[in-house]
């Protein structure tokens, strides 16, 4: 396979390619990281890509969806248990707000969840 | 002096406005240039641009380069400076609990200015107050 790509002429991009959603954040979060990377004599592309062969749009944006909804499917189980531990919860909570990228519909559930386990507490 | 950066500012470059009016400069004129415009005007110095002087640097925020270019050893701004690392890029260590509603308020006034020079005018207050508090919490008196 690596003889076929090179008689195509393609480029090989060294050890990994990192993707997220093409949102201003995550561009301006990727735009200064390869910036470090230059500094410490490394080599950074940024592609604003569009997929076209290997995964859907859908299938793509379920990997970045899965491990967060798992999260608060977890944190909306833990609150059913006898006397969850709210700080720890609602702080795994806000955590895991930063990575859902797609505002996943759990969240808001694991919101009002917390909101009533706090005044029933 | 005239500094340039990209248009559209946040909590970075509303700081560093910030800074260089109150301990570098304070007739300084800000250009604002679209992402990515090359060259650069003549005459003007950049800041928070990829890979300029005045810009992020080992991981840390553009603030962050000010301090140590222009020798500000203050560690009131030091404590500002780590703030805006923490809102800004990148950090495996998160020590400051403001620095997420200091980026949220930041992007706030982005929204509700018209233009980007008027987001570093108004966010200097946000700055000023910053300051203000944290000063009281270093200095106790």
């Amino acid at each position: 396979m690596w003889r076929k790509l090179k008689q195509l002429g393609a480029l090989a991009l060294q050890d990994a390619a990192w993707v997220l959603p093409a949102t201003d954040r995550c561009q301006e979060n990727f735009q200064w990281l390869a910036a470090e990377i230059v500094e410490l004599g490394g080599e950074a592309l940024l592609f604003d890509g569009e997929l076209l062969v290997g995964d859907t749009d859908a299938a793509l944006r379920e990997r970045f969806e899965a491990p967060v909804r798992a999260v608060y499917q977890q944190v909306l189980a833990e609150l059913e248990q006898p006397q969850p531990d709210l700080a720890a919860l609602s702080k795994q909570y806000q955590q895991t707000l930063r990575h859902d990228y797609f505002q996943c519909p759990l969240a808001d559930q694991v919101r009002k969840k917390l909101l009533t386990a706090n005044r029933d507490a | 002096m005239n500094w340039v950066t990209w248009e559209n500012v946040g909590v970075d470059r509303m700081g560093c406005a910030w800074l260089i009016r109150r301990h570098i400069d304070s007739e300084a004129r800000f250009l604002f240039v679209p992402r990515g415009s090359a060259p650069l005007p003549e005459g003007a110095e950049p800041f928070d641009i990829p890979g300029v002087r005045l810009s992020h640097h080992a991981g840390h925020c553009s603030f962050h380069a000010f301090l140590q270019q222009y020798n500000l050893d203050d560690p009131v701004l030091s404590r500002i400076a780590r703030m805006i690392d923490e809102a800004d890029t990148v950090q495996e260590v998160q020590l400051e609990p403001v620095a997420p509603g200091l980026d949220f308020l930041c992007e706030g006034i982005r929204l509700i200015s018209p233009d980007d020079q008027s987001a570093l005018d108004r966010a200097a207050m946000v700055y000023d107050a910053l300051y203000a508090k944290l000063s009281a919490e270093v200095a106790p008196t």
